[in-house]
């Protein structure tokens, strides 16, 4: 056998391996999802990023209410004496029942608040 | 080429999707035999073609025909392959003891018999056009002119090479005691 021969024998087998055109085919295939898969990618990531922020912002407004329950117990607790005071001195001249209308009144507006706050969270 | 013909046809028909199934066959060893020329390495030669054929797919339906469908797909292999041996270059350095490792268990074309990894050898000494216008031509017993579109030389320049590449080889082997050189 002369070398032309040879030559032949040795690079006439050069070829990919079997399987090729399925393997581009899937390479293909992928490629065209790519896309849709792209979309549903970006909105995954949105919906966390909002939720993130929803849950951060509940976490500052909880903390500011309760720093200003806060406030507001401690400055009655220092000054309760001073309120009873005050109090006595403007409602002695009011009717007691408009009193504890008023008190109910105010006491179901806060409870209608609390539930609603309730509601709106879950 | 006829088949080139018919593909352009089915492009310039708005049926890149029929055009390409007809391309992959007629252009898969010319792609694979053009890779493995310049990178030496069949893993990365078929990572190389499959690449080009997922480049081809994505850019079929703009094929305007204005250059030859092969001299375009040649190109795009070349700059390919090109791109890879950059890669390669970049990520991995010579006195990396697994580089070497690479370089000894690179790929090879499967020698059965002691005269043809002789050959063998000969052929990866050769300069690295030589080397390949030997590869590519004797892959499918091609003509110059088709080499020389691959590696995107003039004919002549092609004949040169497998000229001399044809004299060293026979040289070689002769004075490796090989016979019928």
């Amino acid at each position: 056998m002369n070398s032309e021969d040879r030559l032949r024998r040795l690079f006439g087998s050069l070829d990919a391996r079997p399987g090729f055109e399925e393997r581009v085919m899937q390479r293909v295939a992928a490629l065209a999802a790519a896309p849709r898969q792209d979309l549903r990618t970006q909105f995954e990531r949105r919906r966390a990023l909002l939720r993130r922020r929803l849950r951060r912002e509940a976490w500052m407004n909880s903390i500011t209410v309760l720093g200003i329950g806060a406030c507001a117990g401690a400055l009655v607790w220092r000054y309760a004496s001073e309120i009873q005071q005050f109090a006595m001195n403007s409602l002695q001249p009011v009717d007691s029942n408009l009193l504890i209308g008023g008190t109910i009144a105010a006491l179901g507006a806060a409870l209608w608040f609390v539930i609603r706050r309730l509601q709106s969270g879950r | 080429m006829p088949a080139d013909d018919a593909i352009i046809a089915l492009i310039q028909d708005g049926r890149a999707g029929e055009a390409f199934e007809r391309l992959m066959p007629a252009y898969r060893r010319r792609v694979f035999g053009l890779a493995y020329s310049l990178l030496r390495d069949r893993g990365a030669a078929e990572d190389v073609a499959q690449e080009v054929f997922v480049k081809l797919w994505q850019a079929l339906p703009r094929f305007d025909g204005r250059a030859q469908l092969s001299t375009w797909i040649y190109a795009i292999t070349r700059n390919a392959a090109i791109s890879a041996m950059r890669k390669r270059r970049r990520t991995l350095s010579m006195s990396d003891p697994a580089v070497q490792d690479e370089v000894e268990s690179r790929g090879v074309v499967p020698v059965a018999e002691p005269e043809d990894a002789a050959l063998w050898r000969q052929v990866e000494a050769l300069p690295d056009k030589q080397r390949q216008a030997i590869t590519l031509y004797y892959q499918e017993q091609r003509q110059v002119e088709e080499v020389a579109a691959m590696m995107g030389l003039p004919a002549n320049t092609v004949k040169t090479h497998l000229h001399r590449a044809r004299a060293s080889l026979a040289a070689a082997l002769r004075s490796a005691g090989v016979e019928g050189v």
